[in-house]
């Protein structure tokens, strides 16, 4: 063979790998930019067209600029009283935050699930080398990152920010992209599998978080300097944009990937830097039922969505007091609720608004549990458990009792420990109201539990993806309504406009009664379902 | 009651016919080989025996319970061992014994000392993780966990794929202990010889049909014998038998394949000068490849008839 025809090979196994690379993380990055380019139009739309004089801007900038809750979400804001300020701060500090998550998961995706999976080891047994496989990562992080870039970029144009500003903004909120995809990429080098991978990378992105809300809530503000959420805001888009600040992103995606790049060269396809235990001593606890071997399995997962929510209480309670009630005119308050978070310059109206938030992620995850009742069966290890003699209805509706309890066990940490944390920093609300608090956010729960487990049982192979969409539709679309100034019946068709803002507002017992009513239904109706169709694999 | 028995079971996927109108019945105590090449429908089968998948026309009974309304209680006699092992990577092999057998609840427990036989048997390392074990291993992760059930029947989906030779020796070891406490088996298999060692009765499918089925000596009947005959001199000149087809494999040698009687052909030869003469019965895979390349051979001149019609 020529040398010539050679390249034209390399270039071809090369492109191959590429577009493989692509393809595999397709759905997540489409989902990204879906949430990028709604959320960065839907904010500085709905702000321009709620404040319309500069008056009204100030007293809003006022209000929430002081409000420290706020800035844990959203980052310091520097400017609110223009449409550019707002955007920067209220799009940029959660797309921000969304970018981080997602290019942390892809970076994981992209190398340990492929090699845990032993498609790696296939690619590498063709003509191809490290080289070849680790440029082609590096293609699919770029092309993630440009994506994010434009749907942001026309999120932020469509919604009337000037072209420039919205370019800078983007840029600097894709910045954490590549770092956190770096981060993925080398906890991926570090851990044997993919659950160890996904800890220790979900971990980092969690510790570079809270270093960034407590540079912008407590104010150690040098520590903004060390997270890639801190050199997202320092770069300041429309307040004296220090556009230097990006070689920090970048110096630290070289020096990450050049780290995971020593680890991949030197060691064996298949293992990382720590060992897997590959032997153990039996364990027969919880090997009785399917339920209690879900449960073993899960553990983990379960563990860490309740830490989280439980810290995130906590955290969130100690800061109840500092916001402020006063300065705030009436006015003012009226068109904050029409944001779809109540007053939340009080602290009871501020615990409302948080656990608005928990009630979301409670709601992902009990679709996260019946994606995991699908990976059972796509893998066919279910078909290993169904042909001992065990019914289907029975197997799923251990699943189902399985996400029900965990999401009522996270309800009430989150109601635990929002209480704990409250009364740290001496707001009284009682624990009673805050149990009361978490246990609001359980019948959305058994509602999605319910639609996603139908769902599963009708179409298995796009039931994920749909329960998570609609999830999303629903939980955007009060407040896209609200800002679009929809009718009030439009707005109804959500579920989430039918919980009560306990314990600002009382427990809504009919929406819960009829929510939990068509959870039930569903869910009943998905088990008949799941009974009469086949098994699908992958 | 037969084991298993199906009436015009049929499973359509889509364009794709998977099994068509598949009738089967296995007597109690019956070792059953089902062969036929990949795509052939026989894992379709045994999902619909197991009630993992529905039949589009058509029903199978195992002991007389219907395969698909009453799974659970079906699944009480049987065990069953997937061609491909699905295992949860983070349990031991040991533990994964462990919840297949809790699975089956108490009331038909294995037997805990055959299980640790076997264990031995098969040089199963029960404390290394299951995503530490190879494909070989963790089939027979499978194996000893469906075949110390001792259930009624057994299902085996082509249970020997990723065995060493050593370990298809365990195997058949097991599953001849298996015959002769009476259980059923149903083995669908690629290894012929494995299936010629085995079983009692034998089915071919092929594109979703039953094309050949009855005992090893039955099918051997059917198809031609082989018989080589080598001469003192050079090989004679012999008139055309019926059913006999002649090759010449060297100046002084021939070989026939005969269908039917042989004794035409020792007729035949019998003026001869034979100085040695070899009979031999076809192997099950002399069967199965005449088999498939016959239908080739019908297919192609279908084909050749149906596109000289067009023309």
């Amino acid at each position: 063979m020529s040398a010539t025809t050679t390249r034209a090979a390399a270039r071809g196994a090369e492109r191959a790998l590429v577009r493989r690379r692509l393809l595999d993380v397709r759905v997540m990055t489409v989902a990204c930019a879906y949430v990028f380019a709604i959320y960065s139009y839907v904010q500085p739309s709905g702000y321009s067209s709620i404040y319309k004089t500069t008056a009204e801007r100030v007293a809003f900038a006022h209000s929430f600029g002081t409000s420290k809750g706020l800035r844990l979400l959203y980052g310091l804001p520097y400017d609110l009283a223009t449409v550019d300020g707002y955007a920067a701060w209220r799009v940029g500090g959660v797309l921000a935050i969304f970018g981080a998550v997602y290019a942390m998961l892809a970076g994981v995706r992209l190398t340990r699930t492929e090699e845990e999976s032993g498609r790696l080891e296939l690619v590498l047994a063709a003509p191809v080398g490290r080289s070849n496989v680790g440029w082609a990562t590096l293609a699919a992080i770029a092309a993630g990152t440009a994506v994010a870039w434009v749907a942001q970029l026309a999120g932020l144009a469509v919604g009337g920010v000037g072209l420039g500003g919205a370019a800078y903004l983007a840029l600097a909120t894709v910045s954490v992209i590549p770092v956190c995809a770096a981060v993925g990429v080398l906890a991926s080098q570090i851990a044997p599998n993919r659950a160890l991978a996904l800890q220790l990378a979900g971990g980092t992105v969690a510790v570079l978080f809270v270093l960034r809300v407590l540079a912008d809530v407590v104010g150690l503000t040098w520590l903004r300097w060390l997270t890639p959420l801190g050199w997202a805001e320092l770069l300041r888009p429309f307040a004296g944009a220090r556009p230097e600040v990006l070689l920090l992103p970048a110096a630290a995606t070289g020096v990450l990937l050049a780290l995971a790049w020593r680890i991949t060269v030197a060691r064996d396809i298949g293992t990382g830097l720590l060992r897997d235990r590959d032997r153990s001593a039996p364990h027969l606890a919880m090997l009785g039922s399917p339920l209690g071997l879900s449960l073993r399995r899960q553990r983990g997962v379960l563990i860490a969505w309740a830490g989280t929510l439980a810290a995130f209480s906590y955290l969130l309670g100690t800061i109840a007091k500092s916001i402020s009630p006063a300065d705030v005119s009436k006015s003012v308050n009226r068109e904050i609720a029409k944001l779809g978070t109540g007053s939340i310059t009080t602290p009871t109206g501020y615990v409302a608004f948080v656990f608005s938030f928990f009630a979301l992620f409670i709601c992902v995850f009990v679709c996260t549990q019946v994606a995991a009742a699908r990976r059972e069966e796509a893998s066919q290890r279910l078909e290993t458990m169904l042909a001992a003699p065990l019914g289907r209805r029975r197997w799923l509706a251990g699943w189902i009792v399985l996400a029900l309890l965990a999401a009522a066990a996270l309800a009430l940490a989150c109601g635990l420990l929002g209480w704990a944390g409250t009364s740290t920093a001496g707001v009284h609300l009682g624990l009673g109201r805050l149990l009361e608090a978490g246990a609001n956010m359980l019948p959305v729960a058994v509602l999605f539990l319910g639609i996603a487990t139908l769902a599963y049982a009708v179409a298995p192979r796009i039931s994920g993806p749909f329960s998570y969409a609609l999830l999303a539709v629903a939980y955007l679309w009060e407040l896209v309504g609200a800002l679009t100034g929809a009718p009030r019946w439009v707005l109804d068709v959500t579920p989430f406009a039918h919980i009560g803002l306990v314990p600002v507002e009382p427990f809504r017992t009919v929406g819960a009664l009829l929510m939990i009513a068509i959870g039930a239904a569903a869910g009943a109706a998905a088990l008949q379902l799941f009974r009469r169709r086949d098994l699908v694999g992958d | 009651m037969p084991a298993i028995q199906t009436w015009e079971l049929s499973k359509r996927y889509g364009e794709t016919l998977a099994l068509d109108r598949l009738e089967l019945t296995i007597q109690e105590g019956e070792v059953y080989g089902y062969l036929g090449p990949n795509g052939a429908g026989k894992t379709t089968t045994i999902r619909l025996l197991l009630g993992l998948h529905r039949a589009t026309s058509g029903r199978a009974e195992l002991f007389g319970i219907d395969a698909w309304a009453d799974p659970v209680r079906a699944h009480r006699r049987l065990a069953y061992v997937a061609g491909e092992p699905f295992l949860w990577p983070s349990l031991t092999a040991g533990e994964t014994l462990e919840f297949l057998a809790r699975l089956r609840g108490s009331d038909r427990g294995e037997d805990p000392a055959y299980r640790d036989e076997l264990v031995k048997r098969f040089e199963l390392d029960t404390e290394k993780k299951v995503r530490a074990l190879s494909k070989g291993n963790r089939q027979k992760v499978q194996l000893i966990a469906a075949l110390a059930t001792r259930a009624d029947l057994l299902l085996l989906d082509e249970p020997t794929s990723g065995l060493d030779p050593l370990m298809e020796v365990a195997f058949r070891q097991t599953v001849s202990e298996a015959k002769q406490r009476g259980q059923t088996v149903l083995l669908s298999s690629h290894i012929l010889s494995e299936v010629e060692a085995l079983c009692d009765r034998v089915g071919i499918l092929r594109a979703g049909r039953l094309i050949e089925q009855g005992t090893l000596a039955e099918l051997r009947h059917l198809s031609a014998q082989t018989v080589e005959a080598t001469f003192a001199g050079p090989a004679p000149e012999l008139a055309p038998l019926p059913g006999v087809h002649v090759t010449q494999t060297a100046p002084n040698a021939l070989r026939f394949e005969v269908h039917g009687e042989i004794a035409p052909l020792l007729a035949a030869l019998a003026p001869h000068q034979v100085v040695t003469l070899h009979s031999r019965e076809p192997s099950l895979e002399e069967i199965f490849l005449r088999q498939y390349g016959q239908d080739r051979d019908e297919d192609e001149r279908h084909d050749d008839a149906s596109s000289g019609a067009r023309r």
